[in-house]
């Protein structure tokens, strides 16, 4: 197993697409999670001229409380609270996505295993090498945030005062089991479907469509509740909570699930995801 | 089928089964597709054999069972006396299956890193199997760059990395020139030597001709020869062009040790001992023919398997 390890290890740090995916999630990071809001936040739309005084304080309230947001001080709010690590979910998942489904693609699934490693063990080693660069995106996210709000604070010449190391580990932790769930999901996806192309347009329509379609229908029974408690998409939102709540400028509605159970809820996605994908290749004859 | 293997000098060591041996291994796909149909097949330690069959006969299903890639639907494989896909088996295999799969973003040696790293060869293994098929100048060239020639040698080269008991290669000349095909031949033929096991698939009837040992025969998933290419040639003749041709059939149907004659081409064939082309000779002479042509009559590879295939083409 670690034999194949530091094989898949080797195969996903020299593939150009890894480092690609690497860039495009810090970018999306600091573009959606501070540039856009820093820009709106700071230079606001002149209000109309007929605007009552009272409406035009609550604006400029909420834009001083929108800048605060993007502080240091307030970084893992910002990332987890405000949604904005869950950008990153479609890109991990297409990162795990690749990781199991372009081994089918390109043939080399059986180049692999004459080699020897054993079914298990070549899947355990992709599993863990995953792992290994979910990690590393996870910290990648949070230093391009930690770089964007030291960045607002030099524009805003406020003071930096970064969270409690602590909180910076939790926060890790909060990301590993996030950015794990998603990129599981990505590489089972791919493991059903052997190949990277369903996988991806699936796993990202799911994401982006049908879970936000969940949480914003509203039907107010007891099931329809119970079901979204199980989704990836509202887990991942609730185990943001644990930070504090979202900014009321955002609109974010208030997570469904306990943060402790939703990290609970997402830690089993990943064995589940993990389990489905080892079945699949035990199963399975390679054509 | 004892076999005395002796790797390396005062060292003997008795190995009691053959390195491949397959039972009854049948694959179905539903209830309609039989791709393999109650194989028997045994490859011996050290001979080069040729797995010989038309498209689509079963051989690349048969070479997948054998790596432990497909599943059989029933039946037994023992290789390397393992369970095929066994770990413990393919440490001492090496394969080239279909045509070679690589990643296409790492370089040839980056490839062969990987496989490495897959299959415990020592780091030092790669250079030795990059100059062994001749690939080191390019090795440093991405995958996706190679030309197919280069691509089958990088395969074979990935194949030689554990330095395997048994190769086994699976058209490993498909799709290249005339040039590339002598250069992997001869390849097949240094790697076949010593005690190294070869299982040669092959659609190339003169490929096969020229460096295998023994040959299997697949068609519609079974079996239907295997043995020596002299073996399979079986029956030895004579062929005869005399004048007039039907009294030479005549006179020759009378002669003993003749046991069938046939007239094709104005010429005949007789299947009878070479050995006798004098005696026949004299008789057909002293009998007022003219005899212009006399010699033996082999049956070639192509014609062999035209026959064990009932036609279909390769």
């Amino acid at each position: 197993m670690f034999a194949s390890f530091r094989a898949e290890l080797l195969k996903i740090r020299k593939r150009p697409a890894t480092w690609v995916l690497a860039l495009v999630w810090c970018v999306l990071l600091m573009m959606l999670g501070y540039v856009f809001t820093y820009s709106f936040a700071a230079n606001p739309p002149d209000p109309p001229e007929n605007q009552p005084a009272a409406v035009q304080q609550q604006e400029e309230a909420l834009n001083e409380q929108l800048l605060d947001g993007l502080l240091p001080e307030n970084l893992l709010e910002n990332l987890f609270a405000n949604g904005t690590f869950s950008l990153g979910a479609a890109i991990v998942l297409i990162l795990g996505a690749m990781a199991a489904g372009s081994e089918y693609g390109w043939g080399t699934l059986k180049t692999s295993l004459t080699q020897r490693p054993g079914r298990f063990g070549l899947l355990a080693g992709k599993a863990l090498a995953l792992g290994v660069f979910i990690v590393l995106f996870v910290l990648l996210g949070l230093a391009a945030g930690a770089l964007s709000s030291y960045g607002v604070a030099l524009l805003q010449d406020a003071a930096v005062e970064w969270p409690p190391l602590e909180e910076l580990a939790r926060a890790a932790g909060v990301g590993i089991l996030t950015f794990g769930a998603w990129g599981f999901l990505g590489f089972a996806l791919a493991m059903l479907f052997r190949g990277t192309a369903l996988a991806i347009g699936l796993g990202l329509a799911w994401a982006l469509a049908v879970e936000n379609t969940i949480a914003l229908l509203p039907i107010d029974s007891d099931w329809w509740k119970g079901f979204r408690r199980l989704t990836l998409g509202e887990n991942t939102s609730s185990v943001g909570s644990i930070f504090g709540d979202p900014n009321p400028a955002f609109g974010i509605p208030e997570p469904l699930v306990e943060p402790e159970r939703a990290a609970i809820t997402l830690g089993l996605y990943v064995a589940v995801f993990a389990a489905i994908s080892l079945f699949l290749l035990l199963r399975r004859d390679v054509t | 089928m004892a076999a005395t293997v002796s790797r390396e000098p005062g060292r003997e060591e008795r190995r009691s089964y053959p390195l491949v041996e397959t039972r009854g291994l049948t694959k179905r796909y539903g209830s309609r597709i039989t791709a393999v149909r109650e194989l028997d097949l045994t490859v011996e330690r050290g001979e080069v054999y040729g797995f010989l069959g038309p498209n689509g006969a079963g051989k690349t299903t048969t070479l997948r069972m054998l790596l432990g890639l497909i599943r059989p639907t029933s039946g037994e494989a023992r290789v390397l006396d393992e369970e095929p896909g066994s770990p413990a088996g393919l440490e001492k295999i090496g394969a080239l299956v279909e045509s070679p799969a690589f990643y296409p973003y790492l370089s040839g040696r980056d490839n062969l890193r990987v496989m490495a790293r897959y299959s415990g060869a020592p780091r030092s293994r790669i250079a030795e199997v990059l100059d062994q098929v001749e690939l080191s100048g390019r090795a440093k060239d991405k995958f996706k760059k190679y030309s197919l020639g280069m691509k089958q040698r990088l395969g074979v080269a990935a194949a030689l990395l554990k330095d395997p008991e048994l190769l086994i290669l699976d058209e490993p000349t498909n799709g290249l020139d005339p040039k590339g095909m002598a250069d992997m031949r001869g390849l097949i033929r240094r790697l076949g030597k010593g005690d190294r096991t070869v299982l040669l698939s092959s659609h190339l009837l003169g490929e096969v001709e020229q460096i295998c040992d023994r040959i299997g025969v697949i068609n519609k998933g079974s079996l239907v020869a295997e043995g020596s290419i002299a073996e399979l040639r079986g029956r030895q003749g004579l062929l005869v062009r005399a004048e007039p041709v039907e009294e030479a059939a005549r006179i020759a149907e009378r002669l003993t040790g003749v046991e069938e004659v046939e007239v094709s081409d104005g010429a005949l064939r007789l299947a009878t001992d070479p050995d006798r082309a004098p005696e026949i000779n004299a008789k057909l002479v002293s009998a007022g023919l003219r005899v212009s042509e006399l010699h033996p009559a082999e049956q070639s590879l192509e014609e062999l398997f035209l026959e064990l295939t009932g036609g279909e083409t390769v």
